[in-house]
C-alpha cells in the first residue's frame, strides 16, 4: 500500500519495523518486534508504541474500509492490561461501526512468537495485553481517481521497511525535556514523524502525551520518568501539527487509593499560534507497584 | 423527535420530562457560563449532591452515575455549542482518579473543539466536600445532527437548580431498571421513562448498565478480583454506536485480564429487539475496593 510516497525512508513506522496484514475486508493485524529501545520499567512495551501500532491497524483498515475518502483519527484510547514482552507484539483491528461522517474500529493487542503465532502460557493462549478502541473522521475524497493504489487480493501484506531503531525511542524522535514536573517537553516537526497529511503522526503524538504523563507523575511522586509506567491513554485529536515545535504540558489530578495517578495533557504548535493539537487523559502507576503483579 | 412522537414518558402513569428525568435522578444543578469572547461556546459548571441511594462499593457516587452526570452536563453543553442544530453522544472517555467522595461534586465542561460535524467537550470533576479533590477527567465527543421538531428554546444563560431530594430511595440499578443477576451477561429492561427527548435510551443508562455488567462479569470471572466491600467500575471508554430503540438491551461481557488489582472488561451492548444489533462497545476498568 503506497500513498504519495508515505512514509519516507528515514520515518519513524519504518525504524519500528512494523509489519502489517490486511486480513479481510474490515480487519487487520500490524506487529513489531518487542526491543529495549521500546520498552518502559515494567519491562512491557511504552503504551504510546503500543498506540502507534493501534492507529496503523486502524489506518490500513480506514483506508481499505474508506476508499476513496480518506480519514483524520479523531481519537484514541488504550488500556495496559498486562506486560507486553513479546517477542512480538501485534494489534488486531476490526470494523464496530461505519458511519457516514466517522469510523469507529476496535483493536485487541497481543503478543506473538517468532512465527506469528499467539504466544502460549500455561497450556493456553495468552489474554490480550491491551484493548484500545479509534474513532476516524471521514474525509470525503478530494481526488478519487488519485488517492490510494489499494491491493485488490486479500490478504495483503507489507511491511514498513528499516527496524534499525539503535536507542531509546523518545531519544530518537527526539523529545526534550523542558520541566519534567510540568510535562513540559518539546519535539520539532519533521518528515520523520509524519504522517500522511505531513503532520505530526498519531502514534507520536501518542507517544508524546505518554511522555509528558509519565514526567509529571512521576515527579510528583518523588520519581524519575522511568520509574512510572503509562498504562491508560484518552486522546481526542483536535488539529493537525504542522509548524512545530510541538510542546506539551500536564496537570496532574490526584493519586487513587491504589496508587494510580492521572493527568490531562495538552499538546500545542507552539509554531502555530500556540494552537491546541490535542487533549489526553493519561494515567498509570508507579513501576513498583506493578512489581510480581500478574498479568 | 420521540419513540411515541411524545416529549415525555410516563412513571406510574404521570408523565415525566424526558429532558430531565435521569440528570434529575442524579439531581443534577446545572449553570451556564457564557464566554468573555461571544465566538467561542459557553462553557458549564454542574453540581450533584450524594445521596446514599446512589453510592457504590467504592464509597462515592456510582462510576455509571458520574459517568450519567458528565453524559447529561456534556451533551447540554455541545448542544447549545452547535443551536440551532443539536447533538448525539458517540463517545464518552472517563479516567477516575477518586472512588471515594464526601460530596456533592463540581463539574465543568468546556468545549474544545466545534466542527461542522462534531463536537469534542471536555470534562472535569472535583470533590467540593474534600476540598475540591479531583475526582475524575473525561473527554466526550457528539456528532452534530438535525434537531427536527425538538423544542430547543432557552432562557439564556441557562441556570437549572438542583432537583429536591427523592421521595423514595431508589438503587441505581432499580431506577434504570437493570435486572438482578451475576455472570458476563446483564439485561435492561427498556422502560419508556429512561428514553431521552430524541426517544432512544439515555447514554446515563447505558453507562450504568456498562457499570453494572462489568463489575459482575469480573466477580464472576474470579472472587480474587474483589477486595474488602467488593469491586467498582472506574475508568471506561464507551462508543455508542447506534440508538438503543427497542430494548431489552443485554450487556455481554469479555474479562480481558487482570493485574494489580484492576480488571479489564470489554463491554458489547446489544439492542436485543432490534434484530440483537450492537448498540455500544467499550471497556471499563473495574477495581477491587
Amino acid at each position: 500500500m503506497t500513498f504519495n510516497e508515505y512514509p519516507p525512508p528515514e520515518h519513524i513506522l519504518g525504524d519500528l519495523g512494523m509489519e502489517a496484514e490486511l486480513t479481510t475486508e474490515t480487519t487487520a493485524r500490524v506487529r513489531t518486534r518487542v526491543t529495549p529501545f521500546v520498552t518502559s520499567a515494567d519491562g512491557g512495551v511504552r503504551s504510546g508504541v503500543l498506540a502507534t501500532l493501534v492507529d496503523i491497524v486502524g489506518g490500513a483498515i480506514a483506508a481499505r474500509v474508506l476508499r476513496p475518502d480518506w480519514m483524520a483519527t479523531a481519537d484514541l484510547a488504550l488500556q495496559l492490561i498486562g506486560p507486553v514482552q513479546g517477542p512480538w507484539v501485534e494489534a488486531r483491528g476490526s470494523v464496530a461501526r461505519r458511519g457516514r461522517t466517522t469510523l469507529v474500529l476496535e483493536a485487541l493487542v497481543v503478543c506473538v512468537e517468532e512465527d506469528g503465532t499467539d504466544t502460549v502460557v500455561d497450556g493456553r493462549t495468552a489474554d490480550p495485553v491491551a484493548w484500545a478502541s479509534m474513532t476516524f473522521s471521514v474525509l470525503p475524497a478530494q481526488n478519487p481517481a488519485s488517492s490510494i493504489q489499494m491491493a485488490t487480493e486479500l490478504p495483503a501484506r507489507w511491511a514498513f521497511d528499516g527496524g534499525n531503531l539503535d536507542r531509546p525511542i523518545l531519544e530518537a524522535l527526539p523529545v526534550h525535556v523542558l520541566d519534567a514536573a510540568a510535562g513540559r517537553l518539546s519535539v520539532e516537526v519533521r518528515p520523520y514523524l509524519y504522517n500522511s497529511f505531513r503532520a505530526v503522526q498519531g502514534g507520536v503524538i501518542a507517544l508524546l502525551a505518554e511522555a509528558s504523563g509519565a514526567e509529571a507523575l512521576a515527579a510528583a511522586h518523588g520519581l524519575d520518568a522511568t520509574g512510572f509506567v503509562v498504562t491508560d491513554l484518552q486522546i481526542a485529536y483536535l488539529a493537525l501539527g504542522r509548524v512545530g515545535p510541538v510542546v506539551t504540558s500536564a496537570r496532574v489530578l490526584g493519586s487513587g487509593p491504589d496508587g494510580r495517578a492521572g493527568a490531562v495533557v495538552e499538546l500545542r504548535d507552539q509554531g502555530a499560534d500556540d494552537r491546541l493539537m490535542t487533549v489526553a487523559n493519561v494515567s498509570g502507576v508507579p513501576a513498583a507497584l506493578l512489581a510480581g503483579a500478574s498479568a | 423527535m420521540t419513540g411515541d412522537g411524545s416529549p415525555t414518558g410516563t412513571e406510574a402513569g404521570s408523565p415525566v420530562d424526558r429532558r430531565r428525568y435521569v440528570s434529575d435522578y442524579f439531581r443534577l444543578e446545572r449553570w451556564e457560563v457564557p464566554p468573555d469572547d461571544a465566538e467561542r461556546p459557553s462553557s458549564f459548571g454542574g453540581r450533584s449532591p450524594l445521596d446514599d441511594h446512589t453510592r457504590g462499593a467504592g464509597g462515592g457516587l456510582r462510576t455509571g452515575g458520574l459517568l450519567t452526570n458528565l453524559d447529561t452536563l456534556g451533551g447540554f453543553t455541545s448542544g447549545l455549542a452547535v443551536l440551532p442544530q443539536w447533538i448525539v453522544t458517540t463517545s464518552l472517555m472517563a479516567t477516575v482518579s477518586e472512588l471515594d467522595h464526601v460530596g456533592p461534586l463540581r463539574y465543568r465542561a468546556d468545549v474544545l473543539r466545534r466542527g461542522r460535524t462534531s463536537v469534542v467537550t471536555a470534562l472535569d470533576v472535583v470533590d467540593e466536600g474534600a476540598g475540591d479533590r479531583h475526582v475524575a477527567a473525561a473527554t466526550m465527543t457528539c456528532a452534530v445532527l438535525d434537531p427536527g421538531a425538538m423544542d430547543l428554546e432557552f432562557t439564556r444563560p441557562v441556570a437549572l437548580p438542583m432537583p429536591p431530594p427523592p421521595t423514595t430511595a431508589r438503587r441505581p440499578e432499580e431506577f434504570f431498571c437493570i435486572q438482578p443477576g451475576h455472570g458476563p451477561v446483564t439485561r435492561l429492561v427498556l422502560d419508556d421513562r429512561l428514553r431521552n427527548p430524541w426517544g432512544i435510551l439515555h447514554g446515563g443508562a447505558v453507562a450504568m448498565l456498562a457499570d453494572e455488567a462489568a463489575c459482575r462479569a469480573a466477580l464472576a470471572h474470579s472472587t480474587g478480583v474483589a477486595g474488602p466491600n467488593g469491586v467498582a467500575a472506574a475508568d471506561a471508554v464507551l462508543h455508542y454506536l447506534r440508538p438503543v430503540k427497542v430494548g431489552p438491551v443485554e450487556a455481554r461481557c469479555r474479562v480481558l485480564g487482570s493485574r494489580a488489582g484492576r480488571t479489564n472488561v470489554r463491554v458489547e451492548i446489544h439492542d436485543v429487539g432490534s434484530d440483537d444489533r450492537i448498540v455500544t462497545v467499550g471497556s471499563v476498568t473495574v477495581l477491587a475496593v
